[in-house]
C-alpha cells in the first residue's frame, strides 16, 4: 500500500550534546542550500530543511522510506566530525514525534532560555533557505507553516516569552519602565569591555545616544563607532554623569569609580532627573550607597542575576500550558498527515466507478442509433451524475476515516472492495500544488 | 426613578473599581476592558441620574454642594474614559475610580441647602464654582498619578519588577504628566479661592476671621504652589512632587468635606 511521505528529524541540540560536539558539525549559512541538495540527489529524502545554530543541528527530511532517510542524515552529520566524536550524541524522531519537535522547537520550548524570541526568527530564515532551494513541499512546509502559527499561539496564549532573563534585555525593559521612550535618552557605557558591549547594545538598538567611556580611547572609539556613539576620555565622568540618563559600569577596577561623594553632587547639578545606573563588575564599581539618593536607581549584578531568575521561573511555570498548545497542534498535524494517504485512493476509486459506467454506456450507445448528438450528452451528463451520486458516500467517509487512527484500515478495505492496486505511483506529497517548480528534483 | 438611577450608577462604578483594583493587581487585557465598559456604562446612568434630580426633584447640579460633587465626579470619569481613549492608562483607573466612588456616594449623604438667594448672586459665583469643580477634577488626575508613581518609584527602589511594576506606566512619564496636571490645575484653585474670598467678603460672613474650609483651601494652595516652585527653584521631582501633590490633595479634600458637613452651598 502506498504510504504518504513520513517527516523525520535528525540532529543534536544543546540537551544531547556539548558546545565542542555541536560547533564541529554547525553549518554556515551560505553552505546550507548546497548541503541540502546534496542530502537530496540520492533520492532518501524527499523533502528537507536543514538548521543549524549555536544550539542545535537539525536535519528535518521527508521520506516514505523512513529508516533509509535516518540513515542518510546520520551519516551526513557524522560526516561533518569524526563519528566516534558524535555518535552518542545524536536524536532522531519520525511522523507525529517529528513534528511535535518541530513545534516545541520553534516554540522556544526546547531553547537553553525558554521562552527566549531568536529561535523562531532562525527557523523561519532556515524555512526560507530551504524554499529557495527547492527542498519544500507539502508536509514539511505544512508542518513549518502550522509550527510558526504554533509559536505564535504560545507567545500570545502563554507567558512563556515575558520578562527579560539576559542582563540587555533587563536594561532595556527596566530603562523603559523609568524613563518610557528611550530614544535620544543618553547612555553612558563606563568601561569598554566585551562585557559592556554586550549590554548596552539592546539600549543602542533601541534609538539611545551611547557615550563611551573608556581608559584605552581606542577600544571606546572602537566600540561607540560600532553602534553610532561617542567616545569621551574618562576623566569627562563627572560631567557626563550630569548629562546621562542610563550609565552602565563596567570596567575592571578594583574601586568604586562612582563614588557617593561624585553622586551627590552629580544629583544636584542634574536638577535630580531620574538617573539609572547598572553595575555589572566585579567587584563593583558604583558605590553602593548611592541609591540613598533622590531619583537614583542603582541596579548591580545580583540585583540584575535575581530578576532573570525570577523571569525564568516564571516562563518555566507556563511551560506545562505551552505543552499542553503543542501536544494539541502536533495531533492536528497527526490528523491532517493520515489524511493525505487517502488522496489516491480517492482519485482512483473515482475514476474506477467512472471508467466502469462509461465502459457500459459505450457498449450501450452503438445500439441506439436513433439518439441525436443532444441526446448523447444527455445520456454522458447523466452517467457523470451517477458516478457522483454512487462514489459521494464512500468518499466522504473515507476522508472522515482516514485522519483517525484506524485510517489505513479503511483505505485498505476501500482498495479492496473496488480493486484498486496503488503499489506503482507514489502519493508524492513533496509537490506543492501551489508551485510544483520548487519541487527537489530526486 | 431618581433612586434607579442612583442605584445603578453606584452599582456600576463599584464594579468598575473593583475591576480597575483587579486589574492593577493581576493584569489582564479582558478586565480592563471590562472594567472600561463598566464605567462607561455607569457614566451614562450618572448623567440619567442627574437628568432625573433635575427634571422630576428640581435639583439644579450647581445648585448646592451634593449635586456639585456628584457632577465633579462624573467629570472626572468623562475625563478618565476620554483620555482612556487615546493613552494606555487603564491601571489608573485603579485610584481615580475609588476616589468618583467616594464622591458619589457622599454627594447622597450631603444635606441640602437652599438656592443661593438672588440677592447676593454675582458673576463671581459660577466663576466660584467653576474654577473649583475643574480645579478638583485635573488635581484628582494628579493625585492617581502621584499615587502610582509612588507606588512605581518604592517597587524600582526595593527591586521588585515585578507584574505590578510593569503594568504601571513609566516612572518619568508619571512625574511630566503629574507636573502638567499641577499647572493646569493650580491656576483653576487660585481663580476659585480668590473668587470665593471676594463673594465671601461681599457676603461679609466671616468677616476677617477665615473658615476652616477657607484655611484648608489656602494650605493647599499653598501645597501646590511649593511643589511648582520647588520644582523650578530647586529641581524638586519625583517622589517629593509626588507626596506633595498628594498632601495638596488632600487638604482639597478636606475642603470638600467641610463643605459636606456643613451643607454649605458650594
Amino acid at each position: 500500500m502506498a504510504a504518504a511521505h513520513e517527516l523525520v528529524v535528525v540532529g543534536v541540540s544543546h540537551h544531547t550534546a556539548p558546545l565542542a560536539v555541536r560547533e564541529r558539525i554547525a553549518v554556515n549559512d551560505e553552505q546550507v542550500p548546497h548541503e541540502l541538495r546534496a542530502i537530496m540527489t540520492d533520492g532518501a529524502a524527499a523533502e528537507g530543511m536543514l538548521i543549524s545554530t549555536c544550539n542545535r543541528v537539525e536535519l528535518y527530511g521527508t521520506a516514505t522510506d523512513t529508516d533509509q532517510l535516518v540513515n542518510r542524515a546520520r551519516s551526513y552529520l557524522r560526516s561533518r566530525a569524526a563519528p566516534e566524536a558524535i555518535d552518542g550524541f545524536l536524536y532522531e524522531r519520525r511522523g507525529p514525534d517529528a513534528a511535535g519537535h518541530a513545534f516545541r522547537v520553534v516554540s522556544s520550548l526546547d531553547s537553553m532560555v525558554v521562552g527566549e524570541p531568536q529561535i523562531l526568527g532562525q527557523m523561519k530564515r532556515a524555512f526560507a533557505v530551504a524554499e529557495a532551494a527547492g527542498a519544500v513541499g507539502t508536509v514539511l512546509g505544512h508542518c513549518f507553516r502550522r509550527a510558526f502559527a504554533v509559536a505564535k499561539r504560545v507567545r500570545t496564549e502563554t507567558l512563556v516569552g515575558a520578562g527579560a532573563v539576559s542582563v540587555s534585555s533587563i536594561a532595556v525593559s527596566l530603562a523603559q519602565q523609568i524613563f518610557g521612550d528611550l530614544i535620544g535618552r543618553r547612555v553612558l557605557l563606563v568601561g569598554a569591555g566585551k562585557m559592556g558591549e554586550a549590554a548596552v547594545k539592546s539600549l543602542a538598538k533601541q534609538n539611545a545616544r551611547l557615550v563611551v567611556l573608556n581608559r584605552s580611547p581606542e577600544r571606546a572609539e572602537e566600540l561607540a563607532r560600532n553602534w553610532s556613539g561617542e567616545a569621551r576620555p574618562l576623566e569627562h565622568l563627572a560631567q557626563e554623569l550630569v548629562r546621562a540618563d542610563v550609565v552602565i559600569a563596567s570596567t575592571m577596577s578594583d574601586r568604586f569609580i562612582i563614588t557617593d561623594e561624585m553622586m551627590r553632587s552629580v544629583v544636584k547639578a542634574r536638577r535630580r532627573r531620574p538617573l539609572f545606573l547598572i553595575d555589572i563588575s566585579v567587584p563593583r564599581n558604583i558605590d553602593p550607597r548611592v541609591e540613598e539618593l533622590d531619583n537614583t536607581f542603582l541596579y548591580d549584578l545580583d540585583d540584575l542575576q535575581k530578576i532573570a531568575g525570577d523571569n525564568l521561573a516564571a516562563r518555566k511555570r507556563e511551560v506545562a500550558a505551552a505543552e499542553a498548545i503543542v501536544a494539541k497542534e502536533a495531533a492536528s498535524f497527526a490528523r491532517w498527515h493520515r489524511s493525505l494517504a487517502v488522496t489516491p485512493t480517492i482519485v482512483a476509486l473515482r475514476e474506477r466507478v467512472r471508467e466502469t459506467v462509461l465502459a457500459e454506456l459505450q457498449k450501450t450507445l452503438p445500439r441506439m442509433s436513433s439518439l441525436s448528438e443532444d441526446d448523447r450528452k444527455v445520456l454522458e451528463a447523466m452517467c457523470e451524475g451517477i458516478v457522483n451520486k454512487l462514489v459521494h458516500r464512500p468518499l466522504t467517509e473515507l476522508k472522515k476515516g482516514a485522519s483517525e487512527p484506524e485510517g489505513p484500515v479503511i483505505i485498505d478495505i476501500a482498495r479492496r472492495l473496488y480493486g484498486i492496486d496503488l503499489s506503482t505511483p507514489s502519493i508524492a506529497p513533496a509537490q506543492p500544488p501551489e508551485d510544483p517548480k520548487k519541487e527537489p528534483g530526486p | 426613578m431618581v433612586t434607579v438611577f442612583f442605584v445603578a450608577t453606584g452599582i456600576l462604578y463599584a464594579f468598575s473599581c473593583a475591576l480597575f483594583i483587579a486589574l492593577l493587581v493581576r493584569g489582564n487585557d479582558r478586565v480592563g476592558k471590562t472594567a472600561t465598559g463598566f464605567l462607561a456604562a455607569a457614566a451614562v446612568a450618572h448623567i440619567g441620574f442627574l437628568l432625573a434630580d433635575y427634571v422630576l426633584a428640581d435639583r439644579v447640579p450647581f445648585g448646592d454642594i451634593r449635586p456639585t460633587l456628584s457632577l465633579m465626579s462624573l467629570l472626572v470619569v468623562l475625563g478618565y474614559l476620554v483620555a482612556l481613549s487615546t493613552h494606555r492608562a487603564a491601571v489608573l483607573g485603579a485610584f481615580i475610580t475609588p476616589v468618583t466612588l467616594l464622591f458619589f456616594v457622599l454627594a447622597s449623604l450631603g444635606r441640602s441647602v437652599e438656592p443661593v438667594p438672588h440677592e447676593v448672586r454675582s458673576v463671581l459665583l459660577p466663576l466660584h464654582i467653576g474654577a473649583n469643580v475643574l480645579g478638583i477634577v485635573t488635581f484628582t488626575f494628579a493625585f492617581a498619578v502621584a499615587v502610582a508613581y509612588v507606588i512605581q518609584e518604592h517597587l524600582l527602589r526595593k527591586k521588585r519588577v515585578g507584574g505590578l511594576f510593569k503594568r504601571l506606566p513609566a516612572l518619568d512619564v508619571l512625574d511630566s504628566l503629574g507636573l502638567r496636571l499641577l499647572t493646569i490645575g493650580f491656576p483653576l484653585l487660585t481663580v476659585g479661592i480668590v473668587t470665593g474670598g471676594l463673594w465671601a467678603t461681599r457676603l461679609d460672613r466671616g468677616g476677617s476671621v477665615i473658615s476652616g474650609a477657607q484655611g484648608f483651601a489656602l494650605i493647599a494652595w499653598v501645597i501646590f504652589a511649593a511643589v511648582l516652585l520647588l520644582r523650578v527653584a530647586a529641581g524638586w521631582r519625583g517622589r517629593r512632587a509626588a507626596i506633595g501633590t498628594l498632601l495638596g490633595y488632600a487638604c482639597a479634600l478636606v475642603v470638600v468635606a467641610g463643605y459636606l458637613v456643613r451643607g454649605g452651598s458650594a
